[in-house]
């Protein structure tokens, strides 16, 4: 029953995505992407996924699918054991560190704990995005351009911060963090933006701020966003296409619209009536 | 009464029922402070005394404490000395302080866990430890080799000692950083003193801080020792030529007094330092 519905799902995916397909370039392209720690458990196994620009994609699964790892595998963070990443027409599966860290530079990357440098100030914090671009001792002295603390200021200002600019961070409510984090992912003028549970930790109504400022920044901006979700309606409603992960296997790959009771089954091993949602 | 257990595997001595079970470790444990006990009690009966008069030496050693702590008196140093001493002896445990505290930082960055390879961070743990097990006059005396008995010496030895203290204390307040904010930074292409300088120092500045003046404390308490038997000057040498050299107790009354009073203040610095940096942390 998971093959029939996988083939009938990809000949879906590909009638649907054709006409976006011809205009958009694909920004990230998995090839039989894996991984396993052991060699025994894989924790991801045959990946194939195509981003194209400007694209809102989730991915959803159960605990333990491999969510993480994957968004991670995309820019090695977490090494592949086997497979292809090419981002932005460039094959970045065995870069050396610093060419890494170049094209690292060009993917932001956001997290359930905001993962910000507490104790420093909210401008401090979004400035750190610009290191991907800078030289050790430029880094280290914190020499940043007056363009670059114009765009970090105009940034601040498009998320609704500009009045906590100075503000230490350990100050701010969970959804004010949230949105340094996107801002520091942001001041990297990246390509893609990776999120992992960006929402997890905050309630629905920072959840809703969140989630709307992502889909402003792929639709006006341009920008390829890669979201982890728990929750199947928020990436229904926000999700150009949704991927569905299940013990490390690509089972769901389709616009939201045709994620049917089965996938949902599919992937989560549940009915979607027995899912908690929001 | 007796009472009886309601489960069958309650122990019971006596027709009571026992909270700790007992093993051979706490069999073992009870005899040997037991053992201990009746060593330090029967021990100094044990001692030969030899022609001592009770009575006598009491009373003589009372007199020598009166001496010291009673009266106490500058005979051959003014008090001027005393405290340009005392600052000689501060200057000698800073000097150690400081430059022990720049290496440390870089070796603790290194042996950090989250910041280092394994091996690396092994090689300095390991070597630290063989030099934090050896005392620091020794130390001091082993430089005294090379440098001569002195003031090098002296600060040579307690910052070597210094280094393998801080380099552990910082290193731990390093690896309390959290993960995910490492993380963030190196997906954003921030290299490794990036985020050493903009992540891992900020966040634990004030650990830096407090452990570096805990530091200047002891160091300060060796360098009084110091200034006697390596003779590096300050109020140690000071205290070494009252009571050896002139066997003036009451110059070693005035200058322990002097010693003392810094030593609480440096310690009542750094409670506050302490309390302001840790207590917000």
């Amino acid at each position: 029953m998971a093959t029939i519905t996988l083939e009938r799902t990809e000949q879906q995916a590909d009638i649907f995505s054709r006409p976006q397909s011809k205009v958009a370039e694909t920004v990230l392209q998995l090839t039989d992407v894996a991984k396993t720690y052991d060699k025994q458990t894989m924790i991801l196994r045959n990946i194939d996924v195509a981003l194209h620009k400007g694209e809102f994609v989730s991915i959803i699964g159960k605990s333990g699918a491999g969510k993480s790892t994957l968004l991670r595998c995309v820019n090695r963070m977490i090494e592949p054991t086997s497979g292809e990443i090419v981002f932005d027409g460039q094959n970045i599966t065995h870069l050396k560190k610093k060419e890494l860290r170049k094209q690292r530079a060009k993917i932001g990357m956001i997290f359930q704990h905001y993962n910000l440098v507490s104790r420093l100030t909210v401008f401090e914090n979004v400035l750190h995005g610009r290191f991907g671009y800078k030289s050790t001792l430029q880094g280290v002295l914190g020499l940043y351009t007056e363009e670059e603390k114009q765009l970090a200021l105009t940034i601040l200002e498009k998320l609704g911060m500009q009045e906590h600019i100075y503000k230490r961070c350990d100050q701010l409510s969970g959804g004010q963090k949230q949105r340094v984090g996107i801002a520091r992912a942001l001041v990297q003028e990246p390509t893609l933006l990776l999120c992992d549970e960006p929402i997890a930790s905050l309630d629905p109504n920072a959840s809703k701020i969140i989630m709307d400022h992502l889909k402003e920044i792929s639709q006006s901006m341009g920008i390829t966003v890669l979201v982890n979700l728990h929750q199947v309606d928020v990436a229904m409603k926000y999700s150009d296409r949704i991927i569905g992960l299940s013990h490390g296997t690509k089972v769901f790959d389709d616009v939201p619209s045709r994620l049917s009771q089965f996938a949902i089954r599919d992937i989560y091993g549940t009915d979607v009536d027995e899912l908690i949602t929001e | 009464m007796e009472a009886l257990p309601s489960l069958p595997n309650v122990a019971m001595k006596n027709g009571r029922i026992q909270i700790k079970k007992q093993t051979k470790a706490t069999i073992v444990m009870r005899i040997v402070l037991w053992t201990l006990f009746a060593m330090t009690v029967i021990g100094p009966f044990l001692l030969d005394y030899g022609e001592i008069d009770w009575a006598e030496a009491l009373s003589l050693t009372l007199g020598n404490l009166q001496m010291m702590f009673l009266q106490p008196a500058f005979n051959q140093i003014t008090f001027g000395t005393a405290m340009m001493q005392i600052g000689i002896t501060l200057a000698l445990a800073f000097l150690a302080t400081v430059l022990g505290a720049v290496i440390s930082f870089f070796l603790a960055a290194f042996s950090a866990r989250n910041l280092s390879p394994a091996w690396l961070a092994n090689i300095i743990i390991a070597s630290n430890s063989f030099v934090r097990a050896v005392p620091t006059v020794l130390w001091v005396l082993i430089f005294a080799i090379v440098a001569g008995l002195g003031a090098i010496a002296c600060v040579l030895g307690m910052m070597l000692h210094t280094i393998a203290y801080l380099t552990k204390a910082y290193a731990e307040s390093f690896e309390e950083l959290d993960e995910g904010t490492i993380e963030a930074l190196k997906a954003s292409g921030a290299n490794w003193w990036h985020i050493v300088w903009h992540a891992v120092i900020p966040q634990s500045s004030s650990y830096i801080i407090s452990w570096t003046f805990l530091r200047f404390e002891t160091n300060y308490d060796v360098a009084v020792a110091m200034g006697a038997a390596a003779a590096a000057g300050g109020i140690g040498f000071e205290l070494f030529m009252a009571s050896s050299f002139y066997y003036d107790l009451h110059e070693v009354g005035m200058i322990t007094y002097c010693a003392l009073v810094v030593a609480i203040l440096l310690e009542m610095i750094s409670i506050r330092i302490k309390r302001h940096y840790l207590g917000k942390a």
